[in-house]
């Protein structure tokens, strides 16, 4: 600790301790005053868990305290602490007598021992824990006329009685900046700043916070913040860390903020979305909030063990999120400080048994596999599926309607020919060694026995280049055949990515007489991901392609059936190329083989398939049931009389795949007909089956008499959703509050956001507290936006009241006496100052550049990150592929979340995993942090963007295009102290890059964005510098 | 320090308590005069983090944590059990498996599955271990063998995380975190708590997730930075394209002069640690750099440790980690992933040996010709052992019961076996060692009290060891 901050520290000892210290010191609070220090230091052995409690006595209720321990002596007596045996206890000077004991990990102080006796000698009251009773809206202190916004008023009344004067507004670039900042999540632009700055109107405050809260940019702010609740990410997190679908209900969370739905219809949609009466796609897509929890794909895996973590993560995540209550305390024993017992903490867990889930995820690698999941096509999509669909079941019929008899004719045929073959030994697949070998952007292809391996330079795209030499013969198809190999990032199949994507073949056959393309009729794969069907490799369009799934890797095949059989000499080359030139850059195959087939009809694997060739090489009569069926199943598929019907099935099946690739999927809950039993487990351990069955119910604490269901019924996910924004649920309203105005002053009126139980902290103002959790459940018309009328859990209403108070508008700047005073401003006399979250940093970077994308919701995309970091990554092993073009740019709401490997950008600046409930990201200043500024390639794009667009606007003026970027990224102007340095930096870079023109030109070409050619490249690589200063500012990166 | 860099509530809670009111006066003093107190105690290792003053005089200040990730059998490594070779192809007798969790063999018949490689005594102590590890066998009088570890998770991932953290809870912070956290770090060069990963030759290479290196809810400049193989060193070390070192120096001079005028504005100290952190990542793109380039190794270096510079091997991070060690990183973690043989055990193991034999030793020797020894502890071991039971007739299951760990170097005893497995190498009998408890002695040797060293987080005091950990007495010098 640094000598200044050593003495604000003691200084704040010396105000806090001082209230106790006189002869006329205010009355104990217990609430405020002895809970935590109970509840720190007794209630671990003398509080709510009745297993763990020592000497039978509690201390956690008055009741208790008085009925005392087995002794049968009160642990106090009321008005007279020189009788009471608790006093003597914590005064013994005997290691055995002395409370706490010594080995409790935290003794008591002098002051606290007196705080505990003078609290006894006032008649030892307790009072409910302040957060679970229930709210009422407190009255407005009245104290000063000049305080008519309620916020202040109870501000004001608090900094009367300590005697502190709250600072002055903040100027008003300050204003529009934290305003932008906290409402939107990025810096506000220069016009906007200037806006208000130069505005005469006295409502101009108020016009500008409408303003934005009608943003889109509001509701992605909430969402993000929504998210790190609900531990919303784009990966399963367990193991394999597998990718999931579930966008879509991000993008639920970002039209119900948008719309400013009511926080308690949004909490009964996401708990009990498809229970609802009039369930919808919409109820549906928010219920996949059940379904975010972690998930696992290891073998090995036990169902029922694996169900039980799913189902205390449920808990643990929804008491937060919701309760502010660390109800997952409970999993193992009764919480220690909280009212909740075991059999609450399986209780609540019984809510969510009757979601339909596995706790093994058998093949879910990548394939969407991960229970009850909702397509959302588009209405054209929806009828083009439809007829696809029925287009289908027609061909099928025809298939089906093919009787065994009329083929008969062409079995006997096929039998000989085939028999024939096999005898010739022609039936099978020919492999060939490629006579040539090439790339046309720079890839190596080697040969190595029957294989050919790629390596060397990995470009976006890539074609390979296989010249063949087959000599004399007659061919019938080609096929490509890809293999695995441990040393491919690319799920051990391709160069990199998940899997290949091959966008097109193409054939040429060349001899003397000239050249021709070889005309492939079909084409017949091993396997396809939805999406990505084989005919992309003969369509014409070069964005669709055949890829694979991600699942365990094996080899696969691609035979390309020809139209009319080729003729081969001795002098014919036939040239075959593989293009990987779709949108997936990078993902060429990594090792593969070519074969050529004569045979009329082959197959995948060999001309026609082993176990048929055996049945068919038996002697008729020598031919079992089983053999006489397989022979007969194989032939109906090369049947020439139903040849036609195949290839339109196929065509219409890689239809419908293409159409299923482009529909989005989301995780939705569904109801299982009968809910798992859920048994209270002993010590969490989920293999002992002896405890009692527990049945939905909301922890016992908080029943009453209205929150009561019909015993007959079991109560479902809507009741908990009922209870918990019921009127009677004391907590919700103001943890939701309490994290609001977290994120408008940098910490909460009580600063532990996720447990507002005993061990969470006294909030500063707790009137204030209530008023405002009162105001979010049912809002005063009178401090509506005009026009409008509030409703009931109304989020931007509850913004806005507290956006509109001075207090919020403060000074963030600490005069030193305030700073000695209130070091932690928990008096609210001026503003806070804190460093912005991770997507924060990078979004406003973006928007000051001008690259930034403003495009609401969509699939997660994947803007640049350092090659290698997902490289410890397995079951599947793959490697990042950056998103192109926009998908660079957009808002990192929308970055790719990876469990296991967050964007290590974002978890420089502490976004967290999302593998827990996060309701208070950590705020830390690393060397990292630094490093990502000053080098990321995405900010030294940025800083390249920025320097272009203002020096291009100044007319090629420096001096204007400085001080202009810096008055865009800070959104102030410099002042000339700035500037000068500013300059210095420009004067010295220009004249470094002028003598190296390769180096400026490297800088500027740094990231996508367009060259800027039209520039004085020295004086653009010198503006680009002090940009990627400016960039780097504390100041930046700060909310103030 | 500077606690503004932690969000104040933690760092004061931690501190005092609840509250202002709950200061200790032993708090106060070292507050205010931790000069004074570090003379008093005159305690040969210092902390330079949040435990002030240590809790007992520290026997170690840096720890290489050689991770065997996917769970190394024991059975073939550290745990001799010839009675399970006379079994060899019987059934498993059912008193040893009877209501116990598996995991792949779920629902399978049970069959003994013999010790596959023999095994030697090494050294004076006769200590006994596989006869493929002859060269570690050289250690073998300073090694202190556990074999009787025990976990309570039996998939990879839960695994790793109780392993790491001590709780199967995501978010803890991890091992290196805490240590960081408690006792700071010696280097202002380079970070304290450093992670590299190595593959191996055959068989299925283990995910490693980020968590494993998390800080958790401490501050991140608390968790561990992976150190890669390839590309930067350090994520983002390299600066934009065409930005030398000395315009990159230009850059910053400009952010700091410019952040030192906003200081002198608001007299925010975040500001200030700002720009002390600019120096250190502008120090750390020469320092990391530095310390990866290995050219100026001797010769004689690589033959020892059997690596060639910058071949991302085992091998050469266990030089790494020497060099790592002698610049003052306190918590040095190496995964080798690739020990999760359910098959083709035999001959894969027998890699692993090569792999480890010749590494471990080098890393082992260099420490002691260097000085590092006395001070350094090693770790070796995975995040959990091997069944003694078949899985497909050639490979063994994941195993939770019993399986060995080892330690060498500063304050440990050497040439001893702590506890010990049933006669099958099934469930450690004599002496369970708990992850927990493994966690708590290595603190221990650190000079901190595992009780002691707690972070407030959702009501809770958070610890490495839970509400557990006993410390193992029998391995300390």
């Amino acid at each position: 600790m640094s000598t200044p901050a050593l003495l604000r520290f003691l200084a704040r000892l010396c105000i806090v301790a001082v209230p106790f210290a006189g002869t006329a010191a205010p009355a104990v609070d217990f609430n405020r005053d002895v809970r935590p220090i109970l509840s720190d230091r007794c209630f671990a052995c003398h509080g709510f868990d009745a297993n763990k409690r020592k000497g039978g006595l509690r201390l956690d209720t008055r009741e208790g305290a008085l009925a005392g321990g087995k002794s049968g002596k009160p642990a106090f007596v009321a008005g007279k602490p020189d009788q009471s045996a608790l006093v003597k206890r914590i005064r013994h000077t005997d290691p055995e007598e002395v409370m706490p004991p010594p080995e409790h990990p935290r003794s008591l102080s002098g002051e606290e021992k007196d705080l505990l006796v003078r609290w006894i000698a006032e008649g030892g009251k307790y009072a409910d824990h302040w957060a679970y009773s229930p709210v009422q809206r407190p009255s407005v202190p009245q104290g000063d006329r000049s305080q008519v916004h309620p916020v202040d008023a109870f501000i004001a009344d608090r900094l009367k009685r300590e005697g502190v004067e709250p600072l002055a507004a903040a100027d008003r670039r300050t204003l529009v900046r934290r305003l932008s900042l906290d409402l939107h999540g990025v810096a506000p632009d220069p016009e906007s700043v200037e806006k208000f700055a130069a505005s005469k109107d006295s409502r101009a405050w108020e016009k500008l916070v409408d303003l934005f809260l009608d943003s889109p940019r509001f509701a992605e702010r909430q969402t993000q913040m929504w998210l790190d609740l609900v531990r919303y990410a784009d990966s399963i997190g367990f193991h394999g860390d597998c990718t999931v679908s579930v966008w879509p209900y991000r993008d639920y969370v970002l039209r119900a903020f948008q719309e400013n739905r009511p926080f308690d219809r949004f909490t009964r949609e996401q708990i009990a979305g498809d229970l609802l009466p009039g369930a919808t796609d919409e109820t549906r897509i928010a219920s996949g909030y059940n379904r975010l929890n972690r998930m696992s794909t290891e073998g090995g895996v036990q169902d029922k063990e694996y169900l039980a973590k799913y189902a205390a993560d449920r808990v643990r995540t929804t008491s937060i999120t919701w309760l502010g209550s660390t109800m997952g305390c409970a999993e193992c024993h009764d919480h220690k400080f909280d009212p909740i017992s075991t059999r609450d903490f399986y209780s609540f867990a019984a809510f969510f048994a009757d979601l339909q889930e596995q706790g093994f995820y058998d093949r879910g690698f990548g394939e969407n596999e991960w229970g009850p999941r909702l397509r959302l096509p588009s209405p054209e999509q929806k009828s083009e599926l439809e007829r696809l669909d029925t287009a289908i079941a027609r061909e099928r019929a025809v298939l089906e309607a093919a009787s065994d008899d009329s083929l008969a004719g062409s079995r006997a045929a096929w039998e000989s020919a085939v028999l024939a073959a096999d005898a010739g030994k022609s039936l099978g697949w020919g492999i060939q060694k490629p006579a040539a070998l090439s790339t046309v952007n720079g890839a190596r292809l080697e040969a190595a026995g029957d294989w050919v391996r790629a390596s060397g330079p990995n470009t976006d795209t890539e074609t390979y280049i296989v010249r063949l030499r087959p000599g004399t013969g007659r061919w019938t198809a080609l096929r490509l055949q890809t293999g695995t190999d441990e040393e491919l990032p690319g799920n051990r199949i391709a160069r990199n990515g998940t899997t290949f994507h091959v966008s097109g073949v193409d054939l040429e056959l060349r001899d003397p007489a000239g050249s021709r393309v070889v005309d492939i009729a079909r084409v017949q794969v091993s396997a396809a991901s939805e999406g990505f069907p084989g005919s992309s490799l003969i369509d014409p369009d070069p964005s669709t392609t055949w890829a694979v799934g991600e699942g365990h890797s094996r080899d696969h095949q691609a035979v390309l059936h020809f139209r009319n059989p080729i003729e081969t000499g001795s002098e014919t080359e036939l040239v075959f190329r593989i293009h990987h030139g779709s949108r997936f850059p990078r993902t060429a195959i990594g090792r593969f083989q070519v074969a050529l087939s004569s045979w009329t009809s082959p197959g995948l694997g060999s001309g026609v398939p082993e176990d048929v060739l055996k049945s068919l090489r038996k002697p008729v009569a020598e031919r079992g049931k089983e053999d006489v069926e397989r022979i007969r199943k194989h032939h109906r598929t090369v049947a020439p009389e139903l040849a036609g019907t195949w290839g339109r099935l196929a065509e219409l099946q890689d239809q419908r795949s293409l159409l299923l690739g482009k529909i989005p999927s989301t995780l939705i809950s569904e109801a299982r007909k009968e809910p798992r039993v859920m048994r209270v487990l002993a010590r969490g351990n989920w293999m002992d089956e002896s405890g009692p069955v527990v049945s939905p119910a909301i922890p016992a604490r908080f029943q009453t008499d209205s929150t009561k269901t019909a015993p007959e019924r079991r109560p479902t996910r809507l009741d908990l959703a009922g209870w918990l924004t019921h009127p009677d649920n004391p907590m919700t309203a103001r943890v939701f509050v309490n994290r609001q105005w977290k994120n408008l002053f940098g910490a909460g009126l009580s600063r532990v956001l996720d447990d507002v139980g005993s061990q969470g902290e006294w909030p500063s103002h707790p009137e204030l507290l209530d008023w405002l959790a009162a105001e979010f459940m049912s809002p005063s018309p009178a401090l509506a936006r005009p026009g409008r009328t509030p409703h009931a859990w109304d989020v931007k209403h509850l913004v806005r009241v507290v956006v509109t108070s001075a207090a919020y508008r403060r000074s963030s700047v600490a005069t030193p006496s305030l700073l000695e005073r209130d070091p932690d401003n928990r008096l609210l006399a001026r503003q806070g100052r804190f460093r912005v979250d991770a997507e924060t940093v990078r979004d406003s970077a973006l928007a000051a550049s001008g690259l930034l994308v403003e495009q609401v919701g969509g699939p997660s995309v994947r803007p640049p990150q350092p090659e290698g970091y997902w490289a410890a990554l397995n079951f599947p092993k793959r490697e990042y592929v950056p998103g192109v073009g926009e998908e660079l740019h957009r808002r990192s709401l929308y970055t790719h979340w990876q469990r296991t490997f967050v964007h290590p950008a974002m978890a420089a600046f502490d976004a967290p995993s999302r593998e827990e409930c996060t309701a208070n990201r950590v705020n830390s200043n690393t060397p990292l942090q630094a490093l990502v500024l000053l080098n990321d390639v995405e900010f030294a794009e940025a800083a390249r963007a920025l320097a272009t667009e203002e020096f291009r606007r100044s007319g090629k003026r420096p001096e204007t295009a400085v001080a202009a970027l810096w008055r865009r990224v800070v959104s102030r102007p410099a002042t000339p102290q700035e500037l000068a340095v500013l300059l210095d930096l420009f004067r010295q870079q220009t004249a470094r890059y002028a003598t190296a023109p390769t180096d400026a030109a490297e800088l500027l070409s740094v990231g996508a964005a367009p060259l800027a050619k039209d520039l004085p490249q020295a004086e653009l690589a010198g503006v680009t510098a002090v940009a990627r200063a400016v960039l780097n500012l504390h100041e930046t990166i700060t909310r103030n | 320090m500077n606690s503004q860099t932690i969000p104040d509530f933690l760092t004061r809670r931690h501190f005092l308590g609840r509250s202002a009111r709950g200061l200790g006066t032993m708090a106060l003093a070292s507050l205010l005069a931790p000069s004074l107190f570090a003379q008093a105690a005159k305690p040969p290792i210092g902390s330079k983090g949040f435990i002030q003053p240590l809790h007992h005089p520290a026997k170690v200040r840096r720890v290489i944590y050689l991770y065997m990730a996917g769970g190394p059998s024991h059975l073939e490594t550290f745990d001799p059990k010839p009675k399970l070779g006379e079994l060899h192809g019987k059934p498993m007798p059912e008193s040893f498996t009877k209501g116990q969790q598996l995991a792949q063999l779920q629902g399978q018949e049970l069959k003994c599955f013999g010790p596959q490689w023999g095994f030697r005594r090494y050294g004076k102590s006769g200590l006994e271990f596989s006869e493929n590890l002859p060269l570690l066998g050289d250690h073998a009088d300073e090694m202190c063998l556990i074999r009787s570890m025990y976990t309570d998770q039996i998939n990879h991932d839960p695994a790793h995380m109780l392993m790491n953290t001590g709780s199967i809870i995501a978010g803890r912070p991890s091992f290196g975190s805490w240590l960081l956290y408690g006792l700071g770090s010696e280097t202002e060069d380079l970070p304290g708590f450093v992670v590299m990963v190595s593959s191996g030759r055959g068989g299925q290479m283990q995910p490693i997730a980020a968590r494993q290196w998390s800080s958790g809810m401490l501050p991140s400049r608390f968790q561990g930075v992976k150190f890669s193989g390839q590309g930067d060193p350090v994520l983002y070390l390299q600066p934009p394209r065409g930005v030398e070192r000395g315009d990159q120096r230009q850059v910053i001079d400009a952010v700091n002069r410019l952040n030192r005028l906003e200081h002198e504005q608001v007299a925010d100290p975040e500001i200030l640690t700002r720009i002390a952190q600019y120096e250190m990542a502008f120090r750390m793109q020469a320092s990391v750099p530095d310390l990866m380039d290995t050219s100026r190794e001797p010769a004689k270096v690589f033959e020892l440790y059997g690596c060639r510079p910058g071949d991302g091997s085992f091998a050469s991070n266990c030089l790494l980690a020497r060099r790592l060690a002698e610049r003052g990183t306190r918590f040095i973690q190496l995964y080798h992933r690739d020990w999760d043989h359910h098959g083709n055990l035999k001959n894969d193991i027998r890699l692993k040996h090569d792999e480890i034999d010749r590494a471990c030793h080098a890393l082992l020797t260099d420490l002691k010709e260097r000085g590092l020894w006395e001070d350094t502890l090693v770790l070796w071991g995975g995040e959990f052992g091997r069944t003694p039971m078949s899985q497909s007739g050639n490979g063994r299951d994941h195993h939770i019961k019993g399986f060995t760990t080892w330690m060498a170097g500063g304050g440990v005893r050497g040439g001893m076996a702590h506890g010990a497995t049933d006669e099958l190498g099934y469930a450690a009998v004599d002496s369970p060692v708990h992850v927990n408890d493994l966690h708590a002695t290595i603190l221990h040797l650190f000079g901190i009290d595992h009780r002691r060293l707690a972070v407030r987080h959702q009501g809770l005091d958070v610890r490495l060891t839970g509400i557990a950990g006993e410390v193992v007495k029998d391995v300390l010098a």
